[in-house]
């Protein structure tokens, strides 16, 4: 790595150990060894701005320790001896103005040093190495765990090479060859992004085809759990009454809604956020599974901050031990849930898409009220009413900018922060076909008629099954960082590939085009040097001769 | 202790906007050095200077300081101001001189740990 200083240049200066600490931090290095660097690495820079008129910072990763290296065409240093001690500096007026020229540029970075050499030459210039040994670095807990699968399903053969994907996915975790796109499923946090984004039905949650409704069987006593706006896709002719009395003329006993351990999550979060008191951080409930898999990979900073609860989907699940369930997931993170093993002897995942092929036949004639349902809970699209010091922010992009927000701490006042990746929170999915806001207009528009067929008493409460109130289910596992974006888990290996990845990318023209199949030149660095291109090119570094 | 608790008790103004979150500050150090700043800057270190630039903010941005309290009755200066609501630190102003808010400073914080990196 290495970086220009401009002589003089102020107010860019600390710019470059501003980068350096970003790819520290991005390849695990602990936070007291990134203290001692920053402090070495600005003095040095700092020192070139004062003294020179332009230089150069490099620094090198080799093995267990960083090696800085600053070289300036400055005046040259007369005496080492003398500059070396506290308090002597030849600084102009104006930076001892601004706060420099203490005469401790020099020391400071000699007492965070486990080496360090001076070379200069009066009229020439003047070159610093610093060498900071990386042993104590404190590497982040390797995720030990089974991941889920979160990936979506992929049909390759639809795909119009229109890369929009790439660009839309908030983990660049998508690639496009010439046969079709590829998940990184290491990067992959189940957001719905890419399927929202493409128009051509590349990705899904169902790998047999979501028309296919061959081999459907309700079983008997079957609860279904669906995100609620799933009953406002059927136009305005099928309201959410003849949805959920079709779905009953399929055979579920009874419907009730996420929304509902949705309501009951961010319930016990905003009791737990008051007994918290105010914390330098605010607390996240797990209401989305994809932005939990996003903070575990991208902000692992933040994992200490997310509620520890099941996500609504998995404490919907849980909470019917002795009923067949079915459930309806929005994105693929929620099928991942659905379909973990501990669950799939009890619980059935079916995609949106299916149970609406499956149910439209079921849609004509009246409405009969034989299917007990609850009540949908208000959710991000008909926000309830927001507390003091609670937050709700939905959408891949708003999501993204708020975490790095609490990463910076800049979140001042925020207890609680309620985060979905969809837009308007699950009502959003682009697997549901209902607008958010639609849908809760339809709901509203539905009115009594909804009323009678949710007050009716079901085939469940017939069989003897107890009604049963949506609760927040503590989780059993912590939450964990995501090994995905770590280059090796070998931090000399890490480092290697970092520095392998940063000379490649110097290679390629930065024009981040997508041509190559990945987002950006940096993603495609990455996949050259972590062996991933599959024969992928960048056509323009090709013209450079 | 909060930033804004802090900042009531050593009756200082805070200017930043939106305020950061209540990250903890557990010590400070005064100086009027960036060399001083830079050396005793830590994660829960208020920076009490009278350094009122924008180089001030970017040392608070590589250590990660939650705060800078300027001295004297400056108004921070708008450089200073966007590159600390950028990365979350607190600006603080207070009308005391730099010794003065270190005596203020001093039974609020604990006296012995200030400065100490």
């Amino acid at each position: 790595m290495s970086y220009r200083i401009a002589g003089g240049d102020f107010d860019s200066a600390g710019g470059a150990t501003r980068q350096l600490k970003e790819q520290l931090v991005k390849i695990g290095v602990g936070a007291a060894v990134i203290r001692r660097v920053m402090i070495a690495s600005y003095e040095a820079e700092m020192n070139v701005v004062i003294h020179a008129k332009t230089g150069t910072l490099w620094a090198r990763l080799d093995g267990g320790a960083l090696d800085l290296e600053v070289a300036d065409e400055g005046p040259g240093i007369p005496d080492v001896e003398l500059a070396l001690r506290e308090g002597w500096s030849t600084a102009s007026d104006k930076a001892r103005e601004m706060g420099f020229g203490a005469g401790m540029g020099l020391p400071n970075i000699r007492r965070n040093s486990d080496l360090f050499e001076i070379e200069t030459r009066v009229g020439r210039g003047t070159r610093i190495r610093s060498r900071i040994i990386l042993s104590g670095v404190e590497q982040h807990a390797q995720d030990a765990r089974t991941v889920l699968r979160e990936a979506p399903s992929v049909a390759a053969d639809r795909c119009r090479q229109c890369l929009r994907c790439i660009f839309a996915c908030p983990t660049s975790a998508l690639r496009v060859h010439d046969h079709g796109p590829h998940v990184l499923e290491r990067l992959c946090i189940g957001c719905a992004a890419c399927i929202g984004e493409c128009s051509a039905g590349v990705y899904g949650i169902d790998a047999q085809g979501a028309q296919d409704v061959q081999g459907l069987t309700v079983p008997a006593n079957a609860l279904l759990i669906l995100p609620h706006s799933f009953l406002a896709g059927f136009g305005a002719e099928a309201g959410p009454a003849r949805v959920l009395s079709g779905l009953g003329a399929m055979g579920f006993s009874e419907v009730r809604f996420v929304d509902e351990w949705e309501a009951a999550l961010r319930s016990e979060a905003r009791r737990a956020a008051a007994l918290r008191g105010p914390g330098p951080l605010p607390l996240i409930p797990p209401i989305c599974p994809a932005v939990v898999a996003l903070v575990e990979s991208r902000f692992p900073s933040l994992i200490a901050n997310l509620g520890p609860w099941l996500s609504p989907v998995e404490a919907a699940a849980e909470e019917f031990p002795l009923r067949p369930v079915v459930l309806v997931p929005a994105c693929p993170a929620q099928h991942a849930r659905a379909s973990a093993a501990s669950l799939t002897e009890r619980v059935t995942a079916l995609s949106p898409a299916r149970l609406a092929a499956a149910v439209r036949p079921f849609l004509r004639g009246e409405a009969r009220a034989s299917v007990r349902g609850g009540a949908p809970a208000a959710s991000f699209a008909g926000e309830p009413e927001q507390h003091l010091g609670e937050l709700s922010v939905s959408g891949v992009r708003h999501v993204l900018r708020i975490l790095s927000a609490a990463e910076a701490g800049a979140l001042g006042g925020t207890a609680l922060l309620n985060l979905a990746l969809c837009d308007s929170g699950c009502s959003g999915s682009p697997l549901l076909a209902a607008d958010p806001y639609l849908s809760v207009q339809r709901w509203q528009a539905a009115g009594e008629a909804v009323e009678i067929v949710i007050g009716a008493a079901g085939a469940a409460e017939a069989a003897g099954a107890a009604p049963c109130d949506a609760m927040a289910v503590a989780r059993r596992h912590p939450y964990v960082q995501r090994p995905g974006m770590r280059l090796d888990p070998d931090m000399g290996e890490a480092i290697r590939k970092l520095a392998a990845i940063d000379a490649e990318e110097r290679s390629l023209p930065g024009r981040n085009c997508g041509a190559c199949g990945a987002p950006t030149c940096v993603a495609f660095a990455e996949d050259v040097i972590m062996g991933r291109t599959a024969g992928r090119r960048c056509p323009h570094r090709e013209e450079t001769p | 202790m909060s930033v804004e608790e802090l900042a009531k008790l050593i009756h200082a103004r805070v200017c930043s906007l939106p305020v950061p979150a209540e990250r903890a500050i557990a010590r400070f150090h005064a100086a009027d050095t960036m060399s001083g700043l830079i050396a005793h800057a830590t994660p829960d270190t208020l920076l009490v200077t009278s350094l009122n630039n924008a180089q001030i903010a970017r040392v608070a941005e590589l250590m990660d300081v939650p705060g800078i309290c300027l001295v004297g009755g400056a108004v921070p200066t708008p450089e200073l101001l966007s590159r600390a609501e950028a990365t979350g630190t607190a600006i603080l102003t207070v009308a005391h001189s730099l010794s003065e808010t270190e005596k203020l400073l001093d039974p609020v914080l604990g006296g012995p740990q200030r400065g100490t990196p």
